[in-house]
């Protein structure tokens, strides 16, 4: 969906719209009909096949229950992308890439993707429906309102640019030891619940590529995560219900251990009691998503 | 003749750049992702790096960071190229060692001189 309005089509216009599998096509082609559909989006992130493909298996992305939307000419007008992940108590559906082609627009395309979504998301028996949208994407936000969404928080979507940290004489005193692979699912286990659904478990299980590191500094202890790939570092899951001061010196250590590492950290909740540890580290937002859910049972 | 490298993934953007900067003077490499940008630079030491934030492979702040980071670039101008909104493609080229931003849709009269006044002034065609 795009934040700008397009001109709408003249009165008694209409356009067949049919939903196609997105199963029926190659990640080359979905990443180009989702790169059109975002082209004018508020922050545009484009995709190229690989990282398509990764997205699909990071995030349990079901391409069966995701669609391409096609009008009477054959044209793709837009995609819709589903996520199904099913933890024995709950079975949920996610919305993700959600876009229309700008030129194509003005015939409630997205409103047809997401309905076809929801009915995919119902047949696959999902007790839930969630998905993100920017802040700021107000005809989006209201058409997922109309549909039955509820806002549930506002996330945070953070960065930081290379470089080492400030030297802190304290935190360099902790004693801070490296996680082995193995212990990394121990630690998950731990983690606070209610993450959005890039930042859960499974997600970051299917990314891989995650490290760890333990601070104890004075009676506290605690402990990060964080996923680190050839030119980011990303993923970030701070051990709950430790202190600020804490926290910022877990971030101390990452960053004094990869100072040459780009940092992006998405989808972290605006109230989060981390933020202010990452604020201090030198994060800086860069903008926000509403996290909306739809309850089917 | 000063050498730009525009890195950029829409084709009707990057074409509408080079044709711009070309008559204006100026030699043109268009790389279409963050990776083809990174060696593109790397190899051919340019006078100015015109760099899309969002591109499909590698964020386009991650490629910024990664030219500063080599010695010989670390002066070399940087403009990001954006569509973001104005506020949030300000901070982040600010925090990322831009030397400016251009903010699309470019106005095609003004475009070549906006990025020709980050050349430094002995480049100038």
């Amino acid at each position: 969906m795009s934040s700008k309005s397009a001109v709408p089509p003249q009165t008694g216009q209409s356009e067949v719209r049919i939903a196609v599998p997105a199963s029926n096509y190659d990640y080359e082609r979905l990443a180009a009909i989702y790169n059109q559909a975002r082209v004018d989006y508020i922050v545009p992130m484009p995709m190229n096949a690989k990282r398509m493909a990764e997205y699909v298996h990071n995030y349990d992305v079901n391409l069966e229950c995701s669609v391409v939307s096609i009008n009477q000419a054959g044209e793709e007008t837009g995609i819709g992308m589903f996520g199904l992940r099913d933890d024995g108590q709950k079975r949920r559906g996610w919305i993700t890439r959600l876009g229309v082609i700008p030129e194509r627009r003005g015939y409630k395309v997205g409103q047809f993707i997401t309905e076809k979504l929801l009915e995919n998301g119902k047949a696959r028996l999902c007790d839930l429906v969630q998905l993100e949208v920017i802040v700021g994407n107000d005809p989006a936000h209201t058409l997922f309102r109309k549909l039955g969404f509820e806002d549930v928080r506002e996330l945070l979507v953070i960065r930081r640019p290379p470089g080492p940290p400030e030297v802190h004489p304290a935190f360099d005193q902790a004693a801070v030891s490296q996680m082995s692979e193995e212990e990394i699912p121990f630690y998950l286990k731990l983690r606070a619940p209610g993450e959005s659904w890039i930042e859960e478990t499974p997600s970051l299980l299917n990314a891989g590529s995650m490290r760890g590191l333990r601070v104890e500094m004075g009676s506290e202890r605690g402990w990060v995560l964080f996923q680190r790939t050839p030119f980011q570092l990303t993923h970030f899951v701070l051990s709950p219900d430790v202190s600020e001061e804490i926290s910022t010196a877990l971030l101390y250590h990452v960053h004094k251990e990869y100072p040459m590492q780009d940092t992006k950290v998405e989808n972290l909740a605006a109230n989060s009691p981390a933020w202010p540890a990452f604020q201090r580290m030198g994060y800086m937002e860069v903008f926000r998503r509403t996290e909306m859910f739809l309850h089917f049972r | 003749m000063s050498l730009i490298i525009v890195i950029e993934d829409n084709a009707q953007n990057a074409r509408m750049a080079a044709k711009l900067l070309g008559v204006a003077g100026h030699k043109v490499i268009v790389a279409e992702d963050g990776e083809n940008g990174l060696t593109t630079v790397f190899e051919n030491k340019p006078d100015l790096v015109l760099i899309d934030l969002g591109l499909p492979d590698i964020d386009g702040q991650t490629v910024i960071a990664l030219i500063r980071q080599q010695a010989d670039l670390r002066t070399v101008p940087i403009v990001a190229f954006t569509a973001w909104p104005e506020e949030t493609a300000y901070q982040m080229a600010n925090a990322y060692g831009c030397d400016g931003v251009i903010t699309k849709p470019i106005n095609t009269r003004t475009f070549a001189q906006q990025v020709g006044d980050f050349l430094q002034p002995q480049q100038e065609p």
